[in-house]
């Protein structure tokens, strides 16, 4: 027998045919989770985030250029998350549609200064700003970070929007990384934001090391973002992980 | 189509140990794994009324496999992987000693190998649908799984000698 057939036989008789879980808990948590996805989709614009699928509402103005409302409320995302953090504006009856953001859409006012990466997309520059987040039952999450594009005139559209959904936002260390979901025309290199004196950030994908590229949030100087060039990273391809450095090149 | 909740039960009692199992298998660990495969019939509960009759467990699975790559992506996680599991009523030692092996050399491999193996060895996907489950090339599928083999192939005999010293 081969090492993958060995390996295969005991994958299989390993199972546990009598595992159960507690299903009265799973549908009780299920019934909370679409409750939340509702409320968020009455308002202006809904958002799920990855870690944990909680809804999140952006709060605030739409952005430069965009227009006085953020315009109908998308419906709520019930795709299983992806690997990527990210959100969803499908339409109702989709099967299992990718989660993707409310993409191509005008976003919320970004708070801050817009970080222009460089990176040309058609007519478009690649774009990141930082939101107004609200996640319910989570008073310590309030920004969140969307990736966009800037057209020519200026106007801003949003493709993904990330935060956590949980904890503090401005907690130490990383926090919720944006991948592309490979259901736009424009793929968004993979980006989020780190709290912290970081002056290098390193991710590893196949045993290669990528260097971000980074800038600081004007409104708060610990919270650097960053982005991997899509050149270096291929957007939607993740991470296996991701460091950050001092000054002094001491791990953070 | 909407269903209700007496298909969700059915469904889920159908599916929980071999959602528990996948999770078990890619993380090494009881607690993670219950939690894991919890977390992923919560979420297909709550889409439930928009997940297609024949889409409920491949729906369940991917929701599973990208909680658990959610959680590798952040920064480096650790998962113990030389935990034994506990003994259950009914075991008997070969089982226990399979169950031991597997932990060891799938502890062997990283956490997007493991996701690997167990979507192409356990669930017997494609290696294109492993790809798109896990938003990676084919290539990467392929370059990644084969890495894994040999990782295992190098481990098993170790893995085979230790058990004999015993």
């Amino acid at each position: 027998m081969s090492e993958l057939d060995r390996l295969r036989d005991a994958m299989r008789a390993t199972e546990r045919p009598d595992a159960t879980l507690d299903l009265e808990t799973v549908m009780r948590a299920g019934r909370r989770l679409r409750i939340r996805r509702r409320v968020a989709g009455g308002a202006a614009a809904t958002f799920v985030a990855g870690l944990v699928g909680v809804a999140v509402v952006a709060v605030g103005a739409p952005g430069p250029g965009g227009p006085a409302s953020t315009g109908p409320a998308p419906s709520v995302a019930e795709a299983p998350p992806s690997a990527a953090a990210s959100a969803s504006a499908s339409t109702a009856k989709e099967p299992t549609p990718p989660p993707t953001v409310a993409r191509g859409v005008p976003g919320p006012k970004p708070l801050g200064q817009v970080i222009d990466t460089g990176v040309q997309q058609g007519t478009d520059r690649r774009v990141y700003y930082v939101v107004s987040v609200s996640v319910p039952g989570v008073p310590k999450v309030t920004i969140g970070l969307a990736a966009g594009r800037r057209a020519p005139d200026g106007t801003l559209r949003t493709d993904i929007l990330v935060n956590d959904v949980a904890g503090a936002d401005r907690s130490p260390g990383f926090h919720q990384i944006g991948y592309d979901e490979r259901s736009s025309d424009a793929p968004v290199p993979t980006f989020g934001y780190f709290v912290g004196p970081a002056e290098r950030i390193i991710g590893t994908v196949d045993g290669r090391q990528v260097d971000a590229r980074m800038a600081r949030w004007s409104m708060n100087k610990q919270v650097v973002i960053f982005w991997f060039d899509p050149a270096t990273l291929t957007p939607g391809e993740r991470l296996d992980g991701i460091i950050a450095r001092d000054r002094a090149g001491r791990r953070l | 189509m909407a269903r209700g909740d007496a298909e969700f039960v059915e469904f889920a009692r159908a599916a929980s140990a071999r959602l528990v199992h996948a999770a078990f298998l890619m993380t090494g660990d009881h607690h993670q794994a219950e939690d894991a495969a919890q977390t992923a019939l919560v979420r297909t509960y709550a889409s439930w009324s928009r997940i297609h009759d024949d889409d409920a467990y491949g729906y369940a699975r991917r929701t599973l496999v990208n909680h658990l790559v959610d959680r590798w992506r952040r920064p480096m996680r650790e998962y113990p992987t030389e935990e034994v599991p506990e003994q259950r009523r009914g075991d008997v030692a070969d089982d226990v000693t399979t169950r031991a092996w597997l932990v060891t050399i799938l502890g062997a491999l990283s956490p997007r190998e493991r996701a690997i193996v167990v979507l192409r060895y356990y669930f017997d996907l494609p290696e294109a649908q492993v790809a798109r489950e896990l938003a990676v090339s084919v290539g990467t599928v392929k370059s990644t799984s084969s890495r894994a083999l040999e990782k295992l192939r190098t481990a098993a005999p170790r893995t085979a000698d230790e058990e004999a010293r015993r």
